[in-house]
């Protein structure tokens, strides 16, 4: 039992969740004073969320405890928190397009039982936006509010029902500049008058220009709390991204060749006014290795969806050896040699329900050699498949087995088998190694490096540093929608990375002071 | 053709529509598709005729909407509890409906396919306005139901968007997570959304047994269930689009009896309600916007 | 937790040695070899079973409020279906027309299209069938009976096409449109048998009595379906004369065999198969969902037109405006006892075909009336779905504590 203050509004001891498969809060300690404003900051996956959500009742904590002013609560709802003075502005709006402003502010929480006026209400809703300074219209419809104004709606949700201590989930994740400084205000009036506000970022230089302390975690611990005073991007940056690389592979010594793949000012139009993938270009060459780093939700997902024709972009150009193929469907981008490992293998790489050798032929089911007029050729397809299994081990009982029989890195290898076994140009793998453990992660490192050998462009997205870095040739640092620097793959280092990964540095082209 | 005969029967032929539209917008705008509303009309014309026979007029539509919410708890369990696909789980409903309602009959009147004949309401005339000549057909004679059906536009207008039933109900539609996330009970929205349809769809279905025709004939209600539906969409899931849809549909099906003596076969008359049917949703639906999480069921996910 | 040097996989693919690849024997399965999907398999064959169960207890109730014993009843059912040769013979009549329509629905909901209008591509298809049937004179039947048939098929292709069009190119609500199709193929069958190709040949009844018949001309004979009666007297079974099991029960089975093949072997069904379960993976892999979802339709619209030519070419010779209604609504029931599969199809198919004729029975010997077995159908219905819907809900969720 340690001794804890009123002034310490909030203070959690010894966080600990685990997940299946990963442990997300390792004996966490935090602790907000009253009236600041605390920035919790880490990579994806270091638990930021998990720990804020554990305070607002969503998860359940496997151990630890939590202080709300002075005195432990236990936490088991939403509700619970909400009654406590806690509010949480999540990352993805929960709000309802087609009502108003303040349908969705009460919604949930309607002042009367059976009859609503509106009247009334909408000029409360107007009340609490005058008192923080929020210009809202209570009376407008949701979907008409720009991305800002629509954030500060559920704002107003968490205000109405009487918080003290607010949340906010990534909340420069979706906004303009213009708009960051918007919130920005609000943050500080609301800090004016006398709430708490704990903020959730990876976005340093946001992050030092609002917040009064800030707390780094790293893949599940605390690693400190400092003043943002008197810290600076590069020491953040090195707290939050600075680990030992586990291995190295040899990389092939291969000379790039001709450009295989080119993406020209691809533009993708976005929720809000900013483009989601603003004005990017790269090339990748044959033998050459393009690792796109970046924090998830800066626009790579939506940048690969783009150029594999799964998504429209509103300007710009891809072209594949040569040719352009923008906006052609996936089909004929394999057609034309192109691969792809999607980031999400149970959406977009598999059919989960269908057997193995189902999956192992996906997209590839009419081809000659595995169809004839009468059907599916399944000699050929079963004995393909069984060269398959034994060319990239994977470990399967049956070949008619369900897919989702498999371990993840052995599904990761049948859509790895799929995709490289057709001799393709070019292959993208986004977060290819994403869920797999060290063996299976050494397994897809293995197989793009010798498609690097091979003399294949890759192009590989990925949100792992270390994989970024051993792995490729060049870095592109990805950072709201817009590659913001390109880097030798022998020259970066984790802290230079980190730092341009989370908005430190400006364009391409600025050096690095030593 | 006197105008305001056809006129008269346009109204007279919408109500069942009208009266199963605004219950078609109570479920779907919670977000459940309720294919099942022409069994639950089936069921309304049945128990309709059967309360009708033996307790008059008023016990026939309490036992009419009864039926019809009888049917729409099943299709509630199954669609919202069980989270069965919303369109099997209606056309199984319009199955059993059927055979249940044959089988009733016989079981009550010794006949399969009509009912004897009922007593309706007694017809009410707007005393004032039944001066005016062309008025005159459409206020004498009227049935009660039919006022019961108009008012119930304004209703359902003022329910769905000025109480906190409807608000709810509404987000329900819309955004299932949300709601759940604010605390709002989606199940019970969703059920109580289910139930006011089949209640309303069992009215609509007594009205045409006991008002209409003043007895149950099997079939008597002819797609009305489905057509009911196109009035929902064609009026943008809101009352007063459904009521005006509902006119639509009542006054083709009006033509319909109407126009005799021309050269076009009957056949192709008859055709004309399900014709416009089909040209409104094949023009219409493009712009038509059904509430964002209709016939999504609604799970609890995540961890 | 980890391996590390040792790892196979840290092997590169190039340094592994070609190991001659074993004869690999490919078998047709019909277990799942795995134990635990085999019980899973197990349970999903059972569930059907279980709602027949289920809703005969439903029925059974029913049965009790009416005054009649239940097991007496079902007794009677029995006995009456099968153990009279005329029954087991009108069992494979009544089941013919259903299997197409099972057929028909099931390829659909494959594909999450919900085909209700099956019943109006039935009726137009029958229409003109029966136009190809008497217009045509002087064919042998071998070009005549083919072309019958293909006529029925175009005839449920067309009356397909719209509700599928409007379905894929503007998102309307096919089983709504499907039910306005199916009422319009009502109002226009009724045009066309009773203005348009009215028979007015017909030689009124002997004294002047009766009145004709608002049909169609009488088919030729070279468009009529011959019965299976010599076939079944070769196996030693003997059915009636006045029971008109034709080839189109074989025709059915067969095609139920053609549709399995094509829905597991080949790349259309591989393709719609993919569809149906993963629909964004099979878009990233080049699946062109909206054209395979048309191309189904119309390939149920298809079957469908075939689905009276059963009772039109083998027992009434004629199509007239009392033509048998309600096929399509059985179809949809019949597909999913069957779980949308060709096989399931027909074995949904017999047994309804078994109700129907036990529905019969119990009337005539047990005084039950035959609403009783419409409401078991109907029951029968939900139970399935819901009864599949847990069990595969079970089965996701033990599945998931497997893979933790």
């Amino acid at each position: 039992m340690t001794r804890t203050t009123e002034a310490e509004i909030v203070k959690l001891e010894g966080i600990s969740k685990r997940f299946p498969g990963v442990l997300a809060n390792d004996r966490v300690d935090l602790t907000v004073q009253a009236g600041e404003i605390h920035a919790i900051v880490g990579e994806n996956g270091a638990g930021k969320s998990t720990l804020m959500k554990i305070l607002y009742g969503l998860y359940r904590p496997d151990a630890g405890a939590i202080y709300l002013r002075g005195q432990r609560q236990s936490i088991d709802s939403p509700g619970r928190a909400v009654a406590l003075g806690i509010g949480m502005v999540h990352q993805h709006f929960m709000l309802i397009p087609a009502f108003t402003v303040t349908e969705n502010v009460i919604l949930g929480h309607e002042p009367s039982r059976a009859y609503l006026d509106l009247k009334r209400v909408g000029a409360r809703v107007a009340e609490l936006c005058q008192r923080y300074g929020f210009s809202l219209d209570p009376g407008a419809r949701v979907a008409t509010l720009s991305v800002g104004e629509q954030q500060r709606v559920e704002i107003l949700k968490v205000l109405y029902r009487g918080a003290d201590v607010l949340i906010l989930d990534e909340p420069t994740a979706v906004l303009v500049p213009q708009e960051v400084s918007e919130l920005f205000a609000n943050l500080r009036a609301l800090k004016a008058a006398g709430k708490t506000i704990i903020f959730i970022s990876h976005k340093l230089d946001e992050v030092l220009e609002i917040a009064d302390r800030v707390s780094v975690l790293r893949q599940g611990r605390m690693v400190g709390t400092v003043e943002a005073a008197r810290t600076d991007k590069r020491s953040l940056a090195e707290m939050m991204v600075g680990r030992p690389v586990l291995f190295n592979l040899a990389k092939p010594n291969v000379t790039p060749g001709e450009v295989l793949l080119e993406v020209d000012g691809l533009t993708v139009p976005g929720r809000g006014a900013r483009p989601v993938v603003n004005g990017v270009s790269f090339k990748v060459r044959a033998g050459e290795v393009y690792g796109i780093a970046g924090v998830e939700g800066n626009g790579q997902a939506e940048l690969i969806e783009a150029i594999m024709g799964l998504r429209a972009a509103s300007r710009g150009a891809v072209r594949l050896q040569g040719q352009p193929v923008t906006g052609l469907p996936p089909g004929e981008l394999r057609r034309r040699g192109l691969a792809f490992i999607p980031e999400d293998r149970h959406k977009r790489g598999l059919v989960l329900p269908m057997t193995i050798w189902e999956n192992l032929i996906l997209g590839f089911q009419r081809e000659p050699g595995f169809s004839r007029p009468s059907g599916l050729h399944l000699n050929a397809i079963m004995s393909h498949s069984d060269q398959l299994r034994r060319r990239f081990d994977i470990r399967l009982s049956r070949l008619e087995n369900p897919v989702l029989a498999l371990s993840g890195g052995n599904q990761q290898k049948v859509i790895l088998a799929r995709e490289l076994s057709h001799d393709p140009r070019v292959i993208i793998a986004s977060q290819p190694s994403r869920g797999l453990d060290i063996g299976a992660t050494e397994f897809v490192h293995q197989q793009i490096l010798e498609a690097k050998g091979a003399r294949k462009a890759v192009l590989l997205v990925s949100a792992d540093l270390e994989e970024v870095m051993s792995l490729s040739d060049r870095i592109g640092v990805i950072y709201n929608g817009e590659i913001v620097a390109e880097l030798a793959g022998d020259q970066a280092t984790p802290q230079e990375l980190g730092l341009y990964m989370t908005g430190g540095k400006g364009k391409a082209g600025e050096g690095v002071p030593a | 053709m006197d105008i305001s005969e056809l006129v008269a029967s346009a109204l007279r032929m919408s109500v069942p529509i009208l009266l199963t539209a605004l219950g078609a917008v109570y479920t779907e705008r919670a977000g459940v598709v309720n294919i099942g509303l022409e069994g639950m009309m089936i069921a309304g014309t049945f128990w309709g005729a059967v309360g009708a026979y033996y307790y008059g007029p008023l016990a026939g539509v309490l036992l009419g909407m009864l039926a019809g919410m009888a049917l729409a708890l099943i299709h509630a369990v199954v669609s919202v509890t069980f989270k069965i696909n919303q369109i099997v789980s209606g056309v199984a409903l319009n199955i059993l409906a059927a055979g249940l309602t044959r089988f009733l009959c016989i079981q009550f009147f010794s006949m399969a396919t009509t009912s004897p004949e009922v007593h309706p309401f007694k017809a009410w005339s707007i005393p004032l306005l039944d001066r005016l000549s062309f008025l005159k057909p459409m206020v004498t004679g009227v049935s009660p139901l039919i006022i019961v059906a108009l008012l119930l536009v304004p209703v359902t207008h003022f329910v769905l968007n000025r109480t906190v039933f409807g608000l709810r109900l509404r987000s329900v539609g819309e955004n299932p997570l949300a709601a759940d996330t604010l605390g709002v009970n989606v199940a019970l929205m969703q059920y109580l959304g289910v139930l006011i349809s089949g209640a309303l769809a069992g009215l609509a279905g007594t009205y045409l047994a006991v008002e209409h025709t003043a007895m149950y004939i099997e079939g008597m209600t002819q797609g009305r269930g489905f057509i009911a539906l196109a009035a929902m969409i064609f009026g943008n899931w809101a009352p007063v689009g459904a009521m005006w849809a509902s006119f639509l549909f009542g006054l083709s099906e009006a033509v319909s009896f109407r126009v005799v003596a021309t050269k076009i076969p009957y056949q192709f008359i008859k055709m004309i309600p399900y014709l416009v049917t089909l040209a409104v949703l094949a023009g219409i639906v493009r712009r038509a916007t059904p509430p964002a999480a209709d016939g999504i069921p609604y799970e609890r996910g995540g961890e | 937790m980890s391996e590390t040097i040792t790892s196979p996989a840290g092997r590169s693919a190039a340094q592994t040695p070609p190991t001659p690849a074993p004869a690999r024997h490919w078998r047709f399965r019909v277990l799942p070899a795995d134990p635990q999907a085999r019980r899973f398999f197990w349970w999903q064959l059972a569930t059907p079973f279980v709602a027949i169960i289920f809703a005969s207890f439903i029925g059974s109730l029913i049965m009790l409020a009416i005054g009649k014993n239940p097991l007496t009843v079902y007794a009677e059912m029995f006995a009456f279906s099968f153990g009279r040769i005329d029954s087991v013979a009108t069992i494979l009549f009544r089941a013919t027309p259903l299997i197409f329509a099972g057929l028909a629905c099931a390829i659909s909901f494959r594909v999450n299209l919900f085909n209700i209008g099956v019943e109006g591509q039935y009726l137009i298809g029958a229409v003109f069938a029966s136009i190809v049937g008497f217009g045509l004179k002087g064919l042998p039947a071998y070009i005549h009976l083919p072309l019958v048939i293909i006529a029925a098929m175009v005839g449920g292709v067309l009356w397909a096409w719209l509700p599928a069009y409007l379905r894929v190119k503007r998102g309307v609500h096919e089983v709504i449109s499907t039910i306005m199709m199916n009422y319009i193929a009502f109002s226009l069958m009724h045009w066309l048998i009773a203005d348009v190709f009215l028979d007015k040949t017909q030689v009124v009844g002997a004294g002047g009595m009766g009145s004709p018949r608002v049909r169609m001309p009488i088919i030729q004979p070279s468009a009529r379906i011959p019965t299976m009666h010599g076939f079944f007297a070769h196996l030693g079974i003997n059915f009636p004369a006045y029971v008109y099991v034709n080839w189109l029960l074989f025709v059915g089975i067969a095609l139920a065999a053609v549709l399995y093949y094509v829905i597991w072997r080949t790349p259309y069904g591989y393709e719609i198969r993919a569809v149906a379960q993963n629909p964004d993976a099979a878009e990233a892999a080049g699946i062109d969902a909206r054209r395979q979802m048309f191309r189904t339709f119309l390939i149920s619209g298809a079957i469908a037109g075939l689905v009276g030519l059963s009772d039109l070419l083998a027992f009434f010779g004629y199509l007239d405006i009392d033509f048998p209604r309600g096929r399509g609504f059985d179809g949809i029931a019949v597909a999913l006892l069957g779980k949308n599969d060709p096989f399931g199809v027909i074995l949904g198919a017999l047994l309804f075909g078994f109700l129907s004729r036990g529905a019969e029975g119990v009337q005539v010997f047990a005084g039950v009336p035959a609403e009783v077995i419409t409401i078991i159908q109907g029951v029968m219905i939900l139970s399935i779905v819901v009864a599949y819907e847990i069990v595969t809900r079970y089965i996701r969720i033990q599945k998931k504590k497997e893979a933790q």
